[in-house]
């Protein structure tokens, strides 16, 4: 699939079919987040694959934005600790989060060219799923994909004007005049 | 009898577990996603009487269920949309406690 084509056709998915992923396809989407860019090289990310149904469960109820019931979930954090011994403050706070952004974009491409679906949850309880999966304090958990089988194809939403947004040279000229 | 009651049980625990959870997010999540959240607990609480037999299904609360699960996914692309479903929501509430009280009266 060509790489414009994913990006520009990937939706994010709220309802899944309830046929388990293959650990092939898990091993590709983790081979695509590392290979994200990441600020000073920090590699910040770690990742927690969650397949046991019961795991799956209580993480889905501790994540209000949680929708569907997809048979994977993939937690990705940050090492904040190795951020910070790699790049400092910058590192912590903001580099280790831009690289895990940089990586589930990455997964969530490979997903949708793989024929599977993702939705990216932000909504979840940092503290309970720290407790549930047993995270130490140092590891930051950044954000939530929820991988499966799509088992609808949601409509675009619409996107903002890129006339709107772009300038050349300098804040304010338009670079696309119509 | 007792595999009801314990379904209603869990039923309720979840959904405790889902406000208590939602409380702490839109702590600092777009202000949206409070109205969101609250649609979304309805839609799970109007589920409550396929857990407990003790509570009989309504269908007034089963057609807003269907409208909120097809509508309420607005607030992520027109949250004007949202506004609107929202506002059209109440409506029906409004023409539905008005025809009951007037049923009662």
């Amino acid at each position: 699939m060509d790489v414009f084509e994913a990006i520009r056709d990937r939706r994010s998915v709220r309802k899944y079919k309830a046929e388990p992923v293959p650990d092939n396809l898990v091993k590709k989407l983790l081979e695509a987040a590392v290979w994200a860019p990441s600020g000073s090289n920090i590699q910040p990310w770690n990742f927690i694959v969650i397949k046991d149904r019961k795991v799956l469960d209580m993480v889905r109820k501790i994540s209000p934005g949680y929708f569907g019931d997809a048979p994977l979930a993939i937690l990705v954090c940050s090492d904040k600790e190795r951020a910070f011994k790699l790049g400092g403050e910058l590192g912590r706070d903001y580099l280790s989060v831009a690289g895990c952004a940089a990586a589930v974009q990455n997964m969530l491409l490979a997903a949708y060219a793989s024929g599977l679906g993702t939705c990216v949850v932000k909504s979840f309880s940092s503290t309970a799923i720290k407790h549930i999966l047993e995270i130490p304090t140092e590891i930051e958990p950044e954000l939530l994909v929820i991988v499966g089988y799509p088992d609808q194809s949601p409509k675009p939403p619409s996107r903002r004007q890129l006339r709107e947004i772009t300038f050349l040279n300098r804040y304010g000229e338009k670079y696309f005049e119509k | 009898m007792e595999k009801e009651k314990s379904d209603g049980d869990k039923y309720l625990f979840d959904l405790a577990v889902f406000l208590a959870t939602s409380a702490r997010g839109c702590v600092e999540e777009p202000h949206l996603y409070g109205p969101f959240r609250l649609v979304d607990a309805l839609s799970r609480l109007i589920e409550l009487p396929k857990y407990a037999a003790c509570i009989k299904e309504e269908p007034f609360l089963a057609k807003m269920k269907r409208v909120i699960d097809e509508k309420k996914f607005l607030v992520v692309s027109d949250t004007e949309a949202f506004k609107a479903f929202l506002d059209s929501l109440v409506r029906e509430f409004a023409k539905e406690l008005k025809r009951r009280s007037l049923e009662t009266r």
